[in-house]
């Protein structure tokens, strides 16, 4: 989900981004304050320099007849590469009498007045000494400057250049450690369906997701309460009305088997026929109330093929035109996260659709194949895809001349959707041109 | 046969209770789990009826007692619990088989005959006793195709020699079936009964071994 905003990225990004601008802004000021601290030492050091040869230049200026040509000091050890720092020594109209050997004998722009002079090229300290009549000028080349300033720039961002990425890394690691309790959460709450409504329990979780935590537990708790609260209203409700219906049905067979012979006999036998359409209605809504309560999901795993065999069995028992063929090969089993009755329901309206709507002298095959895919087959028309879509639908019957809620295939489609599963329905002919209605369970 | 039916619902178990009874057994109708509970200590029943919603407790509290002191006696659980987990409990506590309700009479017939064969160890729905065939869950016995008609208290002498057909039945457990009908016993009923059987089916079919009790001749055993 790339167009998904994540609190990951997010955090990354901006802390990486943050944090590279706010090294940025640290290196800009150190470069700032060094550039400072760098000019007063220069110009300490300029200054101390003027101080200290001013009389050493007067001294020998007095020891000298002539003092008309301006004169060049000759280094001691040659031209150097690295020298900054010159001088002149000027007299009170301007004149240089003396000057340092890398320096050209034009007077400094710089007026003979104590102290600092600054120009695009140079910063100029001039002391002046005998009465005002001599004045030394100590030059020193901005470049200088520059150079340092640059050079102890580049000393503080070259670390950053390497540091920084090893920065983002450390915010990666550091982000994606913060937020696992958070993944580990989501992770909880995702796997909470109506199968598995449990509380959420997480060790060490930060004190940030614990209201969460907290939250979604009793949200679940209010579930899972209003979930049983539905569960057993429909259970209860189960009872309350299969009892009447059981006594009404009990009474009124007792009665037409009274009423041998007699004319109201076939009345009583068409009250006994209403309260069993009663009674299967009554089943098929209880279903309906149940599969709307979702009990198909469960969070264990259980194995199906058992109860596959109850449903048959108990399907055999009430049937006695064994008309079912049961085929499930030894030892092969169906392991699924679902609700046992959840199952048997949807067999019992997949086997009773069959039984009813199928030809009725011709068998039911109920197989369970490789893989667990249950088949169920009967002999029927040919149906279109149409008609196959129609029938899914509530409160519509395959066949209207025959009994039957038309909720059946609702009921077993809404269980299998909370088990994972579907029900797959198709009309197929056989070789021999026979035509077969096969409702099929695949997990 | 002797049934203890235990439906807290009225109507219910008046349909019930004269079903059972109109098929020639003896029944007894109570309501409670401590009624159910005193009653099966006092008498020995041939299959009893079990609700399991009961205004006293749930009907799997009476059968694990029963099964726990080792009371084998055939439970049918008639409950309106039709859940897959209920049927695997009801028939894990010890119950022979469970009937959903609502059911039909015929069905529970059914039953009933099927839990009282499998007790009575007779794997077919006919038996043969000379030139008779015997259909007890049919409630029919027939000479040659013709019909022969028992009351309730004939059939009630028939089921618990057959029951016990390899073994001898005394007197007193004859008695005992013969209780549940409200009949007052005095000392020679069962020797009217079976006199009155022997009439009916022959002097053969019922062998007397005096002082010790009564036995049935089962000449076969045989599926429809």
């Amino acid at each position: 989900m790339p167009n998904q905003p994540s609190i990951s990225r997010l955090l990354t990004v901006w802390l990486s981004g943050g944090l590279l601008v706010f090294w940025l802004i640290a290196v800009g000021l150190g470069v700032y304050v060094m550039q400072d601290e760098f000019g007063e030492i220069f110009d300490s050091s300029l200054q101390e320099t003027a101080e200290r040869l001013a009389p050493l230049v007067v001294d020998d200026l007095f020891l000298r007849d002539d003092n008309t040509a301006t004169r060049q000091l000759e280094s001691l050890y040659g031209t150097m590469p690295d020298e900054y720092l010159t001088y002149q020594v000027r007299d009170a109209s301007g004149r240089v009498l003396l000057h340092s050997h890398n320096v050209a004998a034009d007077p400094y722009p710089a007026p003979l007045k104590a102290g600092f002079w600054e120009d695009e090229h140079r910063r100029i300290y001039t002391v002046s000494a005998v009465s005002g009549t001599v004045f030394v000028q100590v030059a020193d080349s901005l470049d200088h400057r520059k150079e340092a300033a640059t050079e102890g720039g580049f000393a503080l961002l070259l670390p950053g250049l390497l540091l920084l990425p090893l920065s983002v890394l450390a915010v990666i690691y550091i982000v994606k450690r913060a937020v696992r309790p958070v993944d580990q959460l989501r992770q909880a709450i995702s796997s909470k369906d109506s199968g598995n409504l449990s509380e959420i329990e997480l060790d060490r979780m930060p004190v940030e997701l614990q209201p969460i935590m907290h939250s979604v537990n009793l949200l679940l708790t209010r579930l899972r309460g209003a979930l049983e609260a539905e569960r057993e209203l429909t259970a209860n409700s189960a009872h309350e009305l299969r009892t009447p219906i059981a006594g009404a049905l009990a009474q009124t067979q007792m009665l037409i088997s009274e009423l041998a012979q007699s004319p109201a006999q076939p009345r009583a036998m068409q009250v006994e026929s209403a309260l069993q359409k009663l009674a299967t209605l009554n089943e098929r809504l209880l279903q309906l109330a149940r599969a709307e309560a979702g009990i198909g999901a469960s969070g264990n795993a259980v194995d199906l093929a058992p109860i596959l065999d109850l449903v048959v069995e108990e399907f055999d028992r009430r049937d006695s035109s064994g008309r079912l063929i049961y085929q499930r090969d030894a030892g092969l089993s169906l392991i699924k996260p679902a609700n046992p009755d959840a199952f048997a329901i949807i067999l019992r309206n997949l086997i009773e659709n069959a039984l009813l709507y199928g030809a009725a002298d011709a068998p039911v095959h109920i197989e369970m194949g490789q893989g667990g895919a249950i088949t169920i087959r009967n002999k029927a028309s040919a149906m279109s895809d149409e008609e196959l879509a129609h029938i899914r639908r509530r409160f519509v019957r395959g066949d209207n001349t025959k009994p039957g809620s038309g909720l059946g295939l609702a009921i077993t489609e809404r269980l299998l959707a909370q088990m994972n599963a579907r029900l797959e329905l198709s009309s197929i002919t056989t070789e021999a041109g026979q035509s077969l209605f096969q409702a099929k369970i695949a997990f | 046969m002797r049934v203890l039916l235990v439906e807290d619902d009225a109507i219910l178990g008046d349909a019930v209770k004269a079903h059972v009874a109109s098929l020639g057994h003896a029944v007894d109708w109570v309501t409670t789990l401590e009624d159910a509970s005193v009653s099966l200590r006092a008498v020995t029943y041939s299959l009893m009826l079990l609700d399991l919603r009961l205004p006293d407790g749930s009907g799997l509290t009476l059968l694990r007692d029963m099964r726990g002191r080792e009371d084998a006696t055939p439970v049918i659980i008639l409950t309106a619990h039709d859940q897959i987990s209920d049927r695997i409990e009801g028939l894990n506590c010890g119950a022979d088989d469970y009937l959903v309700k609502p059911f039909n009479l015929g069905e529970l017939t059914a039953r009933m005959g099927a839990v009282a064969r499998r007790y009575a160890r007779i794997p077919s729905t006919f038996l043969c006793l000379g030139e008779l065939k015997v259909q007890p869950t049919e409630r029919r016995i027939l000479r040659k195709g013709e019909d022969i008609a028992l009351s309730g208290r004939e059939w009630a002498v028939l089921d618990t020699l057959l029951a016990r057909r390899t073994a001898i039945v005394s007197k007193s457990q004859i008695e005992e079936a013969l209780y549940a009908f409200g009949a007052e016993i005095e000392s020679n009923t069962v020797e009217v009964y079976v006199s009155r059987l022997r009439k009916k089916l022959g002097r053969e079919v019922i062998e007397t071994l005096r002082g010790v009790g009564y036995r049935i001749k089962v000449d076969d055993v045989k599926a429809d």
